[in-house]
């Protein structure tokens, strides 16, 4: 298992150090830069300006002092925001990103698994049709119709929560959180179900229950496990993809996380957000991904003594 | 019979598929005495594995059990799923065909051993497992101590068709159902298989049922035989017999299709013409009718009845008729 581990976080830095070095030299390749815009500035005060962010260092240079900035969480300045470092707009916003997004990964694994094992064990009963429906009505209704359709019923109409913003304690959460879990929990539901119907065919299973130990014991010391095995492998990068925050979910319900900062950064060239962002993804996804590793892991012999 | 373990009567399974309902065991009888070793021969979907299935409440969803099985005087057929837990793994048990799948994957050996005594004797984990690394000894595995320890695909598939060998008498069970156990291994593991199984059968006092289409197994394991075909038995005799002198023509085809080290090498291997029945509605009359090379007329009209033609030997065919 310590093998395995060690491993695997050596896969994990190993492909970090490749994002970043991928990233910063295709960010450097695109044509045009942050100062390439509309207006004609001279060559003298342009160059003034490349020198201030270091820009007229050869590239080589530039990598390897960027590469000492990101190892002691130094990302740059922005190039858009002046008054702002990527480190300051990225600690600004990752706590509401974080916040909705852990609680929304949370509810959806929760009520997913709880949804999927129920509809596999109570197969073509009305709970198995109900939460089919809503799983597929949950992934085929995309999010930007679904989010305001819940404003308008539950803020507006009914006045349980407010519209948006993050002034109003836990009441705030709910329904940012809903939203972001909603097409997960339909998702993970599916993946669920199927998988525990699928291991209730196992073989293994059968000779459990010619144990005579109970349908319990069956379902929860034996099936469990495999039928939980792909979900946790789905669980890994779909986490990480919620708590770096979803652009539409914070502009609907006016969120500052960074979620915006995905689209914004690219649109404005600015190079260090972009860098930023992009290292910080990449970072919750290998990390959530070796966490995911590590419990498919735990639970499966067979993996840990690959 | 009034002695006996198991009493099976008028035993039918039907699955319900797509096309409509298909027969697979048709109004079988059969009885286990105490301590008997009986081999279940036939080919593949002569419905010999759905037997084992339905007695231990093991069929598919789609399938049905009808009829009557005394196990110790209770009728398993009629039992709910919860009644039947308080018998199987108790004081009946499985191994199965495929020793690679039919072992947990994610627990370790010596666990999935240990629970049938933790959940039905009330032993403590710790005196389970002692339990069961002492009955991974008596199976052979070597070293049992440390393998019981070890995860499933640690082991080749003989081993693991040991192990299952071990889970299933751990619990001291009267009656073993064994569903195929040397199919899926090489000749030399199976042979091992068989003598463990024999030899722990008898120091133990387990009856077996033995499902297979290998007579080989059969001659060396079984008291008495059941020959199966298209749901229905054939012919059922003490094993000398019917491998000495079997009566229904498909016992007899049966025979000849097993090479014999004996006979010259120029002789070509008999074979039984056509293929074997697979599901589909009932023929009215005996299900090797189509494929007997001595079927009169009366054989695809009427069901022969199983009739006693000697001692402990019944068989179902026209041509044969009732002892004297």
């Amino acid at each position: 298992m310590l093998l395995f581990l060690i491993r695997r976080l050596a896969d994990g830095l190993l492909t970090m150090a490749a994002l970043l070095t991928l990233t910063f030299f295709v960010m450097r390749l695109a044509p045009g830069g942050p100062f390439s815009s509309n207006r004609k500035i001279s060559p003298t005060i342009r160059a003034n300006v490349e020198a201030a962010y270091n820009l007229d260092q050869p590239l080589v240079a530039q990598y390897l002092r960027y590469v000492r900035g990101v190892l002691q969480f130094d990302f740059g300045p922005s190039f858009r925001y002046r008054d702002y470092t990527v480190a300051d707009i990225l600690l600004n916003g990752l706590p509401f990103s974080l916040t909705i997004g852990l609680w929304a990964a949370l509810v959806a694994t929760v009520t997913g698994v709880t949804l999927g094992i129920l509809g596999a064990l109570k197969r073509n009963s009305l709970l198995d049709y109900s939460t089919g429906t809503i799983a597929v009505i949950g992934i085929a209704i995309p999010i930007f119709v679904l989010a305001p359709l819940m404003q308008v019923y539950f803020a507006v109409m009914l006045r349980w929560f407010p519209v948006g913003g993050w002034n109003d304690g836990w009441r705030s959460l709910v329904l940012p959180v809903v939203a972001l879990a909603l097409p997960n929990i339909a998702y993970i539901s599916r993946l669920t179900r199927n998988s525990m119907i699928e291991t209730m065919r196992e073989n293994y299973v059968r000779t459990a229950r010619a144990k005579g130990i109970g349908r319990g014991r069956v379902i929860r010391d034996h099936a469990l496990t495999g039928a939980i095995l792909p979900v946790v492998a789905y669980l890994g990068p779909a986490t990480a993809a919620i708590i770096t925050g979803s652009i539409v979910i914070e502009t609907i319900f006016a969120l500052p996380g960074i979620g915006r900062h995905f689209v914004d950064a690219a649109l404005n060239r600015d190079y260090p957000l972009v860098m930023g962002i992009t290292i910080l993804y990449g970072f919750v996804l290998i990390t959530f991904n070796i966490g995911a590793d590590i419990l498919r892991g735990w639970l499966d012999p067979r993996v840990r003594h690959d | 019979m009034t002695d006996s373990l198991l009493s099976v009567r008028d035993l039918s399974v039907t699955f319900r598929l797509p096309e409509g309902e298909v027969t697979a065991v048709d109004r079988l009888g059969f009885d286990v005495a105490p301590g008997e070793v009986l081999g279940i021969v036939g080919e593949s979907g002569s419905g010999k594995s759905q037997i084992l299935f339905s007695l231990m409440g093991l069929l598919a969803p789609n399938g049905r059990a009808s009829g009557q099985a005394l196990f110790a005087g209770q009728d398993l057929l009629a039992m709910t799923d919860t009644e039947l837990d308080r018998v199987r793994g108790v004081s009946m048990a499985m191994i199965f065909q495929d020793p690679m799948t039919s072992l947990n994957p994610y627990k370790r050996v010596g666990d999935q051993l240990a629970e049938g005594l933790v959940v039905h004797k009330g032993l403590s984990w710790r005196a389970a497992r002692a339990e069961a690394v002492r009955m991974l000894d008596r199976v052979r595995i070597p070293d049992a101590a440390s393998r019981a320890r070890r995860y499933p695909h640690e082991f080749s598939g003989g081993m693991r068709q040991r192990v299952m060998i071990a889970m299933a008498l751990l619990v001291n069970p009267r009656l073993l159902l064994a569903d195929e156990p040397t199919t899926a291994l090489d000749v030399t593991i199976q042979s091992q298989i068989i003598d463990i199984l024999a030899e722990l059968a008898r120091d133990m006092g387990t009856s077996i049922v033995f499902v297979t289409h290998d007579l080989g197994v059969v001659a060396r394991l079984c008291d008495r035989v059941i020959v199966l075909y298209g749901g229905r038995i054939m012919e059922e005799a003490p094993a000398d017999i019917l491998f000495n002198a079997p009566r229904h023509p498909y016992a007899k085809g049966l025979l000849d299709t097993t090479p014999r080290i004996a006979a010259p090498l120029t002789r070509r291997l008999d074979i039984i013409p056509g293929t074997p029945r697979s599901g589909g509605a009932m023929l009215p009359g005996c299900p090797f009718a189509p494929r007997c090379a001595s079927r009169i007329a009366a054989c695809e009209a009427v069901q022969p009845p199983l009739i006693g033609i000697g001692p402990a030997h019944r068989t179902a065919c026209h041509l044969i008729g009732e002892a004297p």
